[in-house]
């Protein structure tokens, strides 16, 4: 304690004798950081929203038979884009996450460029957003996929962003852009079995999720709070015929923009702990 | 408690220091624009162009793009580069209908495109214009199985170890080797591939050898007259998607709608069978033509539009040229010749040989 004060003594002598000319303004730092104290003390926080992945009540696990309606599902991936968060505030104020651009995925080893190489087997689906402004906030906004700007720009960089996680386009490269989300596998149907590929992307089909929370969540660097979606594979797939459309790409385009829309409806909030 | 209560102080006390100190902080500065900003000169009879303020052409950039688009490590086998498609003395095409030269000896669905003026080409790339720029479109070819069947993150170690490399990837980017500049400085190579120094140029322009014939300039009016719709500006297109009446049965939707043309990209019934209008300069070296190089000779071209265009419900309000409203542009032999003799006034000898 004594010589914490004889420090704080030196420091401001060193200061004085530094630069008289400063002493007024010194005077005012002096104040300043008395105020400071509470700022200190509720510092920007974090936020970590977490998806998970389900079939129905059950948890989404790859290689594991599922029943949908009456068919077997048999899934190696389900990968998506989750971009642009933006939370609002009570006050109606927006804070727009910088750089959001995360990829949530859990997928088994994806084969890239017809076996060129493999992105390798990967569980991620939560994602943390720091340095978010005291405040106590009453939505939560992002999109799933990529906004124009990036998505008709590979070499831009933003984020997770990149050209190299197998989720820019191959099968419908002709479209040069990023595939928004993913899911893949199997499916069977009595004696039918087709192996499904089915992706979302392209500007059109780029969707925002509005989620407000149910009381106003307070974040600070005290508190960091955790934000569950529930994202029910069930949901993405409603109306969705694998058995009839095993491959959805851009040549799919009705089947692709029904699929972009039930994923906005598969993301819902369960809790915030 | 109180001491951390002084210790908020003493921090705080710091910060604000830094406020107050008698010498101006070293101000970390962002990082310069890297590279010497190339000057882009623009001919005086071209229409004025927008850079992409996102990729800003230098001079190191080019020098890299070029250097990266003559480089067979960038295909899969490193037997193929850029250029083995687009080379520089046929106006960077490659003067097959469909080769079958990519990495997996497949013949392609598309003919090579010449790449010239593509600073001017802003309005989608590929014959059916799905990517948007040359940043994104360089994506294509060099990871395409057909094509150059690249691992990027393959390419990436195989450039981080040539010194020259890193040490052009610095001076342009002032970064190291990433996929995201690789594609940067291609596009900025094809920038600067500006034609514009063809016999006709020099006689627009009032220049030295600008000389054109009696004939030459019959098949210029002409050319403005019935090509200039499509084939619009000294850039000789118009950067537009049209159908050209090459075919009127659209029912095959294999290999992804790839026979639609333009429609798999918008999704429009009147894009279908539209392709990207093509320029006429340089055009005596880029045989054969159209988007599946069907035409083996420029005669063959004009023989399509005089006497071949297909009716469909999308073919292009361009191609109704005939009085009897039939579709088709009327070209007599004589004006065919003339065309063709102009034509030829529209290579540029000079850019041919760089």
């Amino acid at each position: 304690m004594k010589r914490n004060i004889l420090i704080l003594s030196l420091l401001v002598i060193f200061c004085f004798t530094a630069c008289t000319k400063e002493k007024e303004v010194l005077v005012e730092v002096e104040k300043e950081v008395i105020v400071e104290k509470e700022i200190i003390i509720d510092a920007p926080g974090t936020l970590t929203l977490n998806f998970q992945s389900k079939v129905g009540a059950e948890s989404f696990v790859l290689n594991t038979d599922f029943n949908i309606e009456g068919r077997t599902y048999n899934f190696n991936k389900l990968r998506y884009w989750i971009s642009n968060v933006v939370l609002t505030d009570t006050a109606g104020i927006e804070y727009a996450v910088p750089n959001s651009y995360y990829l949530v995925e859990k997928t088994a080893a994806v084969v890239v460029q017809d076996g060129d190489y493999t992105y390798p087997a990967k569980e991620r689906e939560s994602v943390k957003i720091e340095n978010i402004p005291v405040s106590e906030y009453i939505s939560v906004k992002f999109f799933i996929g990529v906004d124009p700007v990036y998505n008709n720009n590979l070499s831009l960089q933003a984020g997770e962003l990149s050209q190299l996680n197998g989720m820019t386009n191959v099968s419908w490269m002709w479209h040069t852009s990023y595939i928004f989300t993913a899911i893949g596998g199997k499916v069977t149907e009595g004696n039918v079995s087709k192996n499904i590929q089915a992706e979302t992307g392209l500007n059109t089909n780029y969707k925002s999720v509005t989620i407000n929370l149910p009381t106003g969540v307070n974040i600070s660097s005290t508190d960091p709070k955790k934000a569950n979606f529930s994202v029910d594979v069930v949901k993405i797939l409603d109306g969705v015929d694998l058995i009839a459309t095993p491959v959805v790409g851009a040549s799919q385009a009705q089947v692709m923009s029904k699929l972009a829309e039930n994923y906005t409806k598969a993301i819902v909030l369960t809790d915030v702990e | 408690m109180k001491q951390s209560l002084l210790h908020y102080i003493l921090n705080g006390f710091m910060t604000g220091m830094l406020f107050i100190s008698c010498h101006k902080p070293d101000v970390i500065l962002p990082d310069e624009e890297p590279g010497e900003t190339a000057a882009f000169t623009i001919p005086e009879n071209f229409p004025r162009v927008m850079i992409d303020p996102d990729n800003p052409m230098t001079k190191e950039g080019i020098e890299l793009g070029k250097q990266l688009f003559f480089d067979k490590r960038l295909s899969g086998n490193n037997q193929i580069s850029c250029a083995t498609c687009h080379r520089p003395e046929l106006s960077y095409s490659d003067g097959a209908a469909l080769n079958n030269i990519g990495v997996s000896g497949t013949t392609l669905l598309r003919h090579s495109p010449a790449l010239i003026n593509m600073a001017w080409a802003n309005n989608g790339l590929f014959w059916d214009g799905g990517a948007t720029n040359l940043e994104s479109q360089a994506f294509g070819p060099l990871t395409a199985h057909d094509e150059m069947a690249q691992n990027l993150f393959e390419l990436i170690e195989e450039l981080i170890v040539v010194p020259e490399y890193v040490q052009l990837f610095d001076k342009a980017f002032r970064a190291p080797v990433t996929a995201a500049n690789i594609v940067k400085a291609l596009a900025q190579f094809q920038r600067s591939l500006v034609s514009a120094n063809s016999r006709y140029d020099k006689y627009v322009r009032k220049e030295a050898g600008g000389f054109l014939s009696d004939e030459e300039k019959q098949g210029m009016l002409l050319v403005q007259l019935k090509c200039q719709p499509c084939h619009a500006t000294d850039l000789f297109t118009d950067n537009l998607y049209h159908n050209n009446g090459l075919d009127d049965d659209f029912s095959d939707a294999g290999v992804d709608d790839i026979y639609l043309g333009r429609a798999r990209v918008t999704y429009s019934d009147k894009d279908i069978g539209a392709y990207k209008t093509s320029t006429l300069r340089n055009i005596m070296v880029t045989a054969p033509y159209m988007h599946d190089g069907r035409f083996a000779t420029i005669e063959s071209v004009l023989m399509h539009y005089s006497e071949g265009v297909k009716y469909s419900p999308s073919l292009a309000a361009e191609m109704f040229q005939k009085e009897n409203g039939e579709a088709g542009i009327p070209l007599s032999e004589t004006e065919k010749k003339n065309i063709i003799a102009f034509m030829k006034a529209l290579t540029d000898t000079g850019f041919l040989k760089k």
